[in-house]
């Protein structure tokens, strides 16, 4: 144990360029940081990512969201001309309304199927001795250096991408954002929903914590009534332009995803892909799947990238 | 010859039938006096001395099939006694009782008793109003358009079956109209759809300019805008047939009862605005009904509500031009970086780099 540590100590006081650049794996020798623009991938993926739970959950997700958003948006925007004409394609008013809450509560039920996934898939992992906090969705320091890493990687001020683990900065924020999004929709939608048992639950909880807040002579369940209402709708439109202009860009209009990355159907991820995002991940890989061992290796001797020179620093701008 | 014949007869049936089709059938008002002998012209009129353009033409069709058209003329223009009339001077009064027995009643119909509700409400012309005020406030005439008869649509009421059944005993014509006469009014509160009302009470509620000028509240004179930034407001627009339109909240069943909201009588009143809620709310209890029913804009309101829906804006734009910026950043770098928009199979990474790393 205090022999592991004292190299950890002896190498990161000595971190260079080429410590960076190669990763030793034990069976496959080191690994360039860059493999991943001489690999071969499969659109559909290569790797493992996501569980069938997860697919599934995702998927619900995703349509319940579509169906929300064509009933929610007409209500929201209803004096717009388009409104009426959305709205009567979805069956009229009256069917629209029963169609949302169907779709919310499929979507709290995806939500419910999503934490049971995590609780029990953490709980078997732990019972297996496989669990590590690094591969899951727990938010870390490191996530805020690879954020820095990543932008001065964008800019031209570093050489390499960071090396992350299975979930990047990009999709823990989201993932967070979603947890926020979803408390705060659920709760303001069934404040919506059974005006009157919240109107109750509100005041009695919520006012007794926020006595100060709120002032004189406004009335409790008019207030949190009105906040839910604002709540709802504006958290309902920041999820659908980050989803429609971020996360659908992001994952499948980039370079190298267009047109359609299959990891949402597949649960796949393709190789290139997770080096290059995830690349900590991918050694996981190599150490957990012999095949990919196996490529890796013969793929190294291939290139004849074993025997890379070893370059300082002051040298990298001859080489970029 | 033979084949002429076929074709002459086979014309005629054919031309029997389109005269059958398109000749459509006389509706039959109630003008026992024949006063449709002139007003049957569809530009009977005159110019009055402010050179306004009058029209006295009635269209039998039209009258045939509106709610009054068993009522004969003279029932409401009583002034008319004799033939050709004098100049009419006088409005129609529509507590007159006319001549017409509703089934299963004694006395003669008269629309007295709602216009006794309609008389104590806030919209009746009281003896302190200002000359102003009597002018602007809506009577019969002003509502009521003698509406035809509608069909109600609705799956609920089975109007084919229900009437199919009523035939095993009772006359077609008779039980056809008594049972219209009742369906129509069965929708909803109103015999109009919750779209009709709010149009009817906005064409003079939503200008908020008279509204000030016949000292209406300020809460009044908002009232539309309000309403439809409400669930309701907004279900109606989009053509709900459930939600509460004007008449739901504001009058009890007998329609006409509105009154100002500080009046003991008014359903909106804090006494009796439970009970008012009760009737589409179930579960009503007493928070609930301390939610705005018209509620105000969000920068108006409470300084809360104004603070998160600034922050939103804030939130909102910082989160879209952040998290897009570092997206256009991300595929401007990888582009350079030698790798190419479409995913194949083998490798995305089919350029070259030009990337040049600076110190």
């Amino acid at each position: 144990m205090s022999n592991s540590s004292g190299v950890i100590a002896a190498s990161s006081e000595k971190k260079t360029v080429e410590d960076d650049y190669l990763t030793y794996v034990e069976g496959v020798g080191n690994v360039p940081r860059d493999i991943y623009k001489h690999v071969e991938s499969d659109p559909k993926g290569d790797l493992p990512r996501y569980s069938f739970h997860i697919v599934i959950q995702h998927l619900l997700v995703l349509l319940t969201f579509l169906a929300l958003v064509a009933t929610g948006v007409p209500l929201l925007f209803a004096k717009l001309y388009w409104a009426h004409t959305v709205i009567n394609l979805l069956g009229g008013a009256d069917t629209a309304r029963i169609v949302h809450r169907m779709a919310a509560f499929t979507m709290m039920f995806a939500c419910a199927y999503h934490i049971a996934t995590i609780f029990f898939g953490t709980l078997r992992q732990m019972i297996s001795g496989r669990f590590d906090y690094k591969r899951t969705m727990i938010p870390r320091i490191k996530d805020l250096s690879d954020i820095i890493h990543d932008i001065r990687y964008f800019l031209g001020f570093a050489p390499y991408r960071p090396k992350m683990e299975k979930f990047m900065y990009k999709q823990k924020l989201h993932y967070y954002a979603i947890i926020w999004g979803n408390c705060v929709l659920i709760i303001a939608g069934l404040a919506l929903l059974y005006p009157d048992i919240m109107a109750r639950i509100f005041p009695e909880t919520l006012g007794k914590l926020l006595p100060q807040v709120i002032s004189k002579g406004v009335s409790f369940p008019a207030f949190f009534q009105e906040f839910a209402r604002l709540m709802h709708a504006d958290e309902a439109v920041m999820a659908l332009i980050v989803v429609a202009f971020w996360h659908w860009s992001n994952v499948h209009f980039v370079p190298g995803r267009f047109p359609l990355q299959w990891a949402f159907l597949t649960g796949k991820i393709t190789r290139e892909h997770q080096i290059e995002e995830h690349f900590l991940e991918y050694i996981n890989n190599l150490r957990e799947i012999p095949e990919e061992r196996e490529y890796m290796k013969k793929l190294i001797k291939e290139k004849g990238l074993e025997t890379l020179p070893i370059v300082s620093v002051s040298e990298l701008p001859r080489i970029y | 010859m033979r084949t002429s014949n076929g074709y002459i007869k086979a014309f005629l049936c054919v031309s029997g039938m389109f005269v059958f089709l398109f000749a459509g059938f006389p509706a039959k008002a109630a003008d026992k006096e024949n006063c449709l002998m002139c007003h049957k012209y569809r530009f009977l009129g005159r110019i009055d001395e402010n050179g306004k353009r009058i029209n006295y033409s009635v269209d039998e069709h039209i009258y045939g099939k509106s709610v009054h058209r068993i009522v004969p003329c003279r029932e409401c223009h009583i002034n008319i006694t004799k033939l050709p009339h004098d100049p009419v001077t006088e409005e129609v009064n529509c507590a007159n009782i006319c001549h017409v027995k509703p089934p299963f009643s004694d006395e003669n119909f008269s629309h007295e008793k709602i216009i006794e509700v309609y008389d104590e409400s806030a919209h009746a012309i009281k003896p302190g109003d200002s000359p102003e005020l009597k002018k602007a406030k809506p009577y019969c005439k002003f509502c009521h358009l003698n509406p035809l008869y509608t069909r109600v649509d609705e799956k609920r009421i089975a109007f084919e079956e229900t009437l199919r059944r009523c035939l095993n005993c009772h006359q077609e014509k008779g039980v056809t109209q008594a049972y219209m006469h009742m369906t129509h009014r069965l929708r909803h509160k109103t015999s109009r759809s919750p779209q009709e009302i709010v149009r009817l009470c906005s064409k003079c509620h939503q200008d908020t300019a008279l509204m000030k000028k016949l000292g209406v509240s300020e809460k009044g004179q908002e009232a539309v805008e309000t309403y439809f930034r409400s669930i309701h407001g907004k279900s109606v627009i989009l053509g709900s047939q459930t939600a509460a339109d004007c008449i739901s909240c504001h009058a009890s069943s007998k329609l006409h009862d509105i009154y100002k909201k500080d009046d003991k009588k008014a359903t909106i009143h804090k006494d009796n605005i439970l009970q008012t809620c009760k009737e589409c709310h179930e579960r009503t209890n007493r928070w609930l009904v301390q939610i705005a029913v018209h509620p105000e804009p969000h920068d108006e309101g409470h300084p809360v509500i104004h603070f998160t829906s600034v922050f939103f804006t804030f939130a909102l734009y910082g989160t879209v031009f952040g998290l897009m910026g570092l997206l256009l950043l991300e595929t401007r770098s990888r582009k350079k970086d030698g790798i190419k928009f479409l995913l194949r199979h083998g490798t995305s990474w089919r350029g070259k780099s030009k990337r040049r790393v600076k110190k």
